[in-house]
């Protein structure tokens, strides 16, 4: 099975999460090869997951403040900061086949990708089910899984750098709670790629792609028209909107 | 957690808890002697995801009253076959019971 590999790319959070959407279509009407991609969010953005309820986990007055986009996405799971200098992210978007039935088997696959990509800039990392990555018992990165139509889409991130103030301010937490013990506490359970090596940030996404890629064929791509067309589409009528963002 | 205000006879109520398996499942329901409404929400993972609104639906109309195990069959019910990750029909149903309180 050939691949197409989607280089790093910054977009805002709408359009991020309609790309993803969109390949999905595209790979379901077998019009786009099976799809790896890397990307970063700006603004900033903090994405929920698909059955969370924006009220209870994001402070909106905070985001406003701050102008940190607020998403729900297709997936499941928490929700994430994403700092544009602080991740790098990435989607795999096949048909469900290519994978494990067994989803925590699937996400098993993908994150040893990850992980062989830490191992390559000399970070020891471990799988830890159901969807996170750890480093000396730390998290590193997170991912979510969803398959709809066939299609398996997961998407995680991989955190290059900590800004654990913002983090838990723009998290429904409020800022009188925000005490040097919670920040202190965050990092005894969370790292970084910058704690661990000094590879900047075009060398770890170097170190994904070689891992992501290893043993597969693949080309370099670009989203073509109709998939671009149809993400804007999605990122307006349906990311940006309000019933979808106060879904639950 | 739990919070619990009045509309006339109707009750609303919000239960919150980390489950055995590894997620927070939170619950809003809606109540008088029967279920009206529950509303589930948490960070957990549920293949296919339209599943959850099935096992909301399934709810309505119950006694406020139903028992663990009947609860549980029902969310079973209306799961099928779906992979449920860090969340559990046992689950769900214990923190629905409590939000029902």
């Amino acid at each position: 099975m050939k691949w197409r590999i989607l280089g790093l790319e910054t977009h805002d959070a709408y359009l991020n999460m309609a790309i993803d959407e969109a390949i999905s279509e595209s790979v379901r009407k077998g019009s786009s090869l099976p799809t790896i991609r890397f990307y970063n969010w700006e603004p900033n953005a903090v994405s929920i997951g698909y059955f969370q309820s924006i009220k209870d986990e994001v402070n909106l007055d905070i985001c406003r403040e701050l102008g940190v986009d607020c998403i729900r996405r297709w997936t499941g799971g928490g929700a994430v900061y994403h700092d544009f200098e602080g991740e790098i992210t990435y989607s795999v978007i096949a048909p469900a086949n290519v994978f494990p039935g067994n989803i925590i088997n699937s996400y098993g696959l993908i994150c040893g990708w990850l992980v062989k990509g830490l191992e390559s800039l000399g970070i020891e990392a471990e799988f830890r089910p159901v969807n996170d990555i750890l480093v000396k018992g730390k998290k590193i990165s997170g991912s979510a899984q969803t398959r709809r139509g066939g299609i398996l889409l997961q998407h995680g991130t991989l955190l290059y750098g900590l800004d654990l103030q913002t983090m838990f301010s723009v998290l429904n937490v409020s800022r009188q709670k925000i005490t040097d013990k919670m920040i202190k506490s965050a990092e005894e359970r969370v790292t970084c790629i910058k704690m661990h090596c000094n590879a900047d940030k075009k060398e770890v996404y170097e170190a994904l792609v070689d891992a992501f890629t290893k043993g597969k064929d693949y080309e370099i791509g670009e989203l073509n028209m109709d998939e671009l067309a149809r993400a804007r589409e999605l990122a307006q009528g349906k990311y940006r909107s309000v019933g979808w963002t106060y879904l639950r | 957690m739990q919070g619990l205000t009045s509309r006339r006879l109707i009750l609303i109520s919000y239960s919150s808890r980390k489950v055995k398996e590894g997620k927070i499942v939170k619950i809003e329901a809606e109540f008088d002697e029967f279920i009206k409404k529950i509303r589930i929400s948490g960070d957990f993972f549920l293949h296919p995801e339209e599943v959850l609104d099935d096992i909301e639906n399934t709810m309505v109309g119950l006694e406020k009253d139903t028992g663990l195990d009947e609860l549980v069959m029902k969310i079973q019910d209306a799961a099928g076959d779906a992979q449920m990750i860090g969340i559990s029909p046992e689950s769900i149903a214990m923190v629905l019971k409590e939000a029902l309180k």
